[in-house]
């Protein structure tokens, strides 16, 4: 069941043949590096998200900046689309491509320099962010957005997402952390944006770059602001026998004015299926919420600031609240919120997670609200999200070869969707909109505003051949309503459509 | 007035092709290019809270709204807007977010950019455009908010704002540092101070221009504010004695330190790698020329040079040529003398990407025309 949404929107020329394109590009990064044959591509099919699944034409990986710019330049000259991918692990299917090429940046993976004075990085776009993280730690450093996937994920796969991740909380997301970074347009053109010294005027074309989901070309390089390793970390534990009850402990701690580095949600299913997994990390069994919260700062301020949370805690119900003694433990409660979503993999071979904000207050209700629809579904929903900011997860393990359950979950999902929107919430936190998300753009933005997304998307790449068919619908873009071609050809998907997949690993 | 009826105006403007000047609170019309207009799209009336849920964190007000106002809208339920640029709290947020403006607690609490969720703008054909949301993470669609910061009005009128608060501080102290006498003196205790664990909500150092006018005394000072939970700050100001020369001063200081700005003639920002800007940092505020006021961030890496006079006006270029000229920086004029323009700075969107984006927003030119430099 493959849809050509991604083909869609570029017109169809007379492109070369699959083979005559593998030798082309063969030439220029090797023909190690040119992957063609179906069953070769196969675990390029899908993205951390895997109820997508879509067969790429080709796959290329340029080993080098001077390599991946002439992959582009010549599928620019070919007109031919492709789709920028870093480690594959986006929970949008934002990296997939259908029937085009696959453009890999992971080999572009060099930390061409780090300059402590001034606390910043210049890396390729494949660097994966844990090991940029454990590059600058022995100078007391740190690279703050740490996204969930951090031992895997590429830095161009976060500029190109604007990842988040618990930490975001206190320090911000990807675009808070990006200085400057060197892009090739789909043209083949090569564009500074932003600066590597100090702050520009003139239109923030960075900005504008980070987050546009392999839209807008690719990063050949970034560079980004370190941050100092905060003087004292304390991270608390507090479990509660009420899902509402840590709920409201949320929402009071936001509304204290104190900022915690990280405060994250895990309800009792998401303990219980973490706790029977590998990543065991000593939570209580049979609490119904757990809160993790962790302070960061200058010693003295944190000392107090912890007693602010205990007692806000206890005062809402909290049954224990129990402070990490040393890093081995903060290591172990932090392990088992960040494996969380591989543990569920031990309750259904397939996972459906959503990255919904709401506003901190709606808190409480949109959790009640969730637990009806899961029971009007008969669906076990685990919540396990980013309480501080509102950005909820829920996520439903199931079986996609069951019709009927995934029609239930299908249905689960939706509503749950619409209940946060309606909240005033925002459909997606930090995941991306890439094809997961994008039935549901219209219902939070006009006509007008999606019009304008697609006006930037034209400036950056006016053919829309890196990555067709994401983001924005199609028919949303007014200069191509008149195309009936591309009418015709655009097909959206579903959201959370339905296919047999692989088990979230 | 209302969206709408902004929007059916630029709708008019834009078939009629009638170029217009947009302004509020008008405390900001001095800054930037000439703008050549026929007409003013006034968002004066368009004041106001749209939607506060202090325990969110987060108002959502029109575009006119005076900073002065959102203060006082959030200090009743101790919050507050980390948004402090240079001039009076006259100043709209509006303007604010559309030239990106930040003051000392942007090395703390990020620049417009960071503090922006959201924002409602019409763009040069007349239609009303939302970015974003109101809530405090989103990457929901190509990011306009980004976009619409810092393009000074030249790609859609903001009608609509929503930003992140904070909580107001159990402690706000501020504090006067002594320099020293020597460069070199100055220079090792810039560097002790850099890297000492301390985290100022703001930390500026200013010229003797700026002394005397803030009656600090007649030598170049530093002046640094903490803020937290109590004993957070007693403990920051601890350390900060043990390695300065200090004196707790009145936290009003920074109001008036952002004040000098407001009947100035020429403003203009210089930003380097920070250490650079450390070791350049005493020379720097040595160099007292009357009727200019130097201002550094060192941590986030900005010389401020504001010249109140004509005579700080025709020097002001020179101190930034002679900053140019040694360290490889960024220059931004934010004001000046209209005559001196053409002589100082080329378009800052004359790149094809600006230009695409501009053509597309306004296509007519009829928003602030000319006002970041001239399209090709």
């Amino acid at each position: 069941m493959t849809q050509p949404a991604n083909r869609a929107e570029s017109s169809p020329v007379e492109s070369p043949s699959k083979s005559d394109l593998a030798a082309v590009l063969a030439e220029i990064v090797g023909a190690r590096h040119v992957l063609s044959r179906p069953s070769e591509l196969l675990v390029y099919n899908s993205d951390g998200l895997p109820g997508y699944r879509r067969q790429p034409r080709l796959a290329v990986f340029p080993g080098t900046r001077d390599e991946a710019i002439a992959v582009v330049r010549l599928l620019a000259a070919e007109k031919i689309p492709f789709v920028p991918r870093g480690a594959g692990t986006g929970l949008s299917g934002g990296a997939l491509a259908d029937d085009i090429v696959v453009v890999g940046l992971h080999r572009l993976k060099k930390i061409i320099s780090v300059d402590v004075e001034n606390r910043r990085a210049l890396v390729e776009p494949g660097v994966v962010n844990l090991k940029l993280n454990r590059h600058v730690a022995a100078q007391g450093l740190l690279y703050a957005p740490d996204p969930s996937s951090e031992s895997a994920c590429t830095i161009g796969g976060n500029v190109a997402e604007n990842a988040g991740g618990p930490h975001c909380l206190k320090y911000g997301v990807t675009l808070n952390h990006v200085l400057a970074l060197t892009v090739v347009l789909p043209s083949g053109e090569i564009v500074e944006l932003g600066s590597k010294v100090g702050e520009k005027d003139g239109y923030d074309l960075r900005g504008a770059f980070i987050g546009s989901e392999g839209c807008f070309g690719l990063a050949l390089d970034v560079t980004v602001k370190l941050t100092p390793k905060p003087q004292t970390v304390r991270t608390i534990l507090a479990d509660f026998m009420s899902v509402n009850e840590a709920a409201q402990v949320t929402s009071a701690v936001i509304a204290s004015g104190i900022v915690p580095a990280a405060l994250e949600f895990m309800d009792g299913p998401t303990i219980r299926v973490v706790e029977d997994s590998i990543y065991a990390a000593g939570y209580p069994r049979d609490a119904e919420a757990i809160l993790l919260i962790e302070l960061d700062g200058p010693e003295a301020g944190v000392i107090a600031d912890l007693e602010t949370v205990r007692r806000i805690c206890t005062s809402g119900g909290a049954r224990n609240v129990r402070v990490a003694r040393d890093d081995a433990e903060r290591m172990k409660l932090w392990q088992g919120r960040k494996k969380a979503f591989g543990a569920m993999g031990r309750l259904a071979p397939h996972l459906i997670v959503q990255d919904a904000v709401i506003p901190r207050t709606k808190l409480p209700e949109i959790l009640e609200t969730i637990h009806r629809i899961s029971e009007k579904y008969r669906v076990l929903v685990c919540n396990v999200f980013h309480a501080g900011d509102g950005n909820l997860h829920p996520n439903i393990a199931y079986s996609a070869d069951d019709p009927d359950e995934s029609e239930r979950v299908h249905k689960a999902m939706r509503e749950i969707m619409q209940s946060c929107i309606d909240a005033g919430g925002s459909i997606t936190g930090e995941h991306g909109v890439g094809l997961d998300k994008m039935g549901y753009m219209e219902s939070i933005f006009s006509e007008t505003s999606l019009n304008a997304m697609c006006e930037l998307r034209s400036v950056f790449d006016p053919e829309r051949r890196s990555n067709p068919g994401k983001v924005v619908p199609v028919h949303s873009c007014r200069e191509w309503q008149g195309v009936p071609a591309v009418r015709r050809a655009e097909k959206q998907p579903t959201p959370l459509e339905a296919e047999p997949s692989r088990p979230v690993a | 007035m209302s969206t709408a009826s902004i929007a059916a105006s630029i709708k008019e403007s834009f078939a009629a092709r009638t170029p217009l000047r947009i302004a509020a609170g008008g405390s900001w019309l001095e800054a930037g290019r000439p703008v050549r207009a026929e007409r003013t799209l006034s968002l004066r009336e368009e004041s106001g809270v749209t939607a506060y849920v202090p325990a969110d964190l987060t108002i959502t007000v029109r575009g006119g709204t005076r900073l002065s106002e959102i203060e006082a809208a959030t200090r009743e339920t101790k919050q507050w807007l980390p948004l402090d640029p240079f001039g009076s709290g006259d100043g709209t947020i509006g303007a604010t977010i559309a030239t990106a403006s930040a003051g000392p607690l942007s090395s703390n609490f990020g620049l417009p950019r960071d503090l922006v969720l959201g924002l409602e703008f019409v763009n040069g054909r007349g239609e009303i455009v939302r970015a974003g949301g109101k809530v405090v993470k989103n990457v929901a669609g190509f990011d306009l908010s980004r976009l619409l910061t810092g393009s000074w009005g030249s790609l859609g009128v903001i009608t609509e704002v929503t930003l992140r608060l904070y909580g107001s501080p159990e402690a706000d102290r501020t504090f006067v540092i002594h320099l020293g006498e020597s460069e070199k003196q100055i220079t090792s205790l810039l560097r002790a101070l850099v890297a000492a664990p301390l985290s100022p909500f703001a930390f500026v150092l200013v010229s003797a221009s700026v002394s005397r006018a803030l009656h600090l005394g007649e030598d170049p000072v530093g002046l640094i504010r903490f803020g937290g939970n109590s004993a957070a700050v007693k403990a920051q100001a601890g350390g900060l004695a043990q390695i300065a020369n200090t004196e707790e001063i009145d936290s009003t200081n920074w109001q008036s330190l952002r004040e000098i700005e407001a009947g100035s003639h020429t403003s203009l920002r210089i930003s380097g790698l920070p250490q650079r800007i450390v070791a350049a940092a005493a020379r720097i505020l040595s160099d007292d020329v009357r009727g200019v006021f130097t201002s550094i961030d060192p941590r986030r890496g900005v010389i401020r040079v504001v010249a109140g006079s004509a005579e700080g006006t025709a020097s002001s270029p020179e101190i930034a040529a002679g900053i140019e000229r040694t360290d490889s920086s960024e220059l931004v004029f934010e004001k000046l003398p209209a005559d001196l323009w053409p002589t100082v700075s080329p378009s800052v969107v004359a790149d094809p990407l600006s230009q695409g984006i501009k053509k597309a927003y306004d296509p007519h030119n009829i928003l602030n025309p000319g006002i970041l430099g001239d399209l090709n």
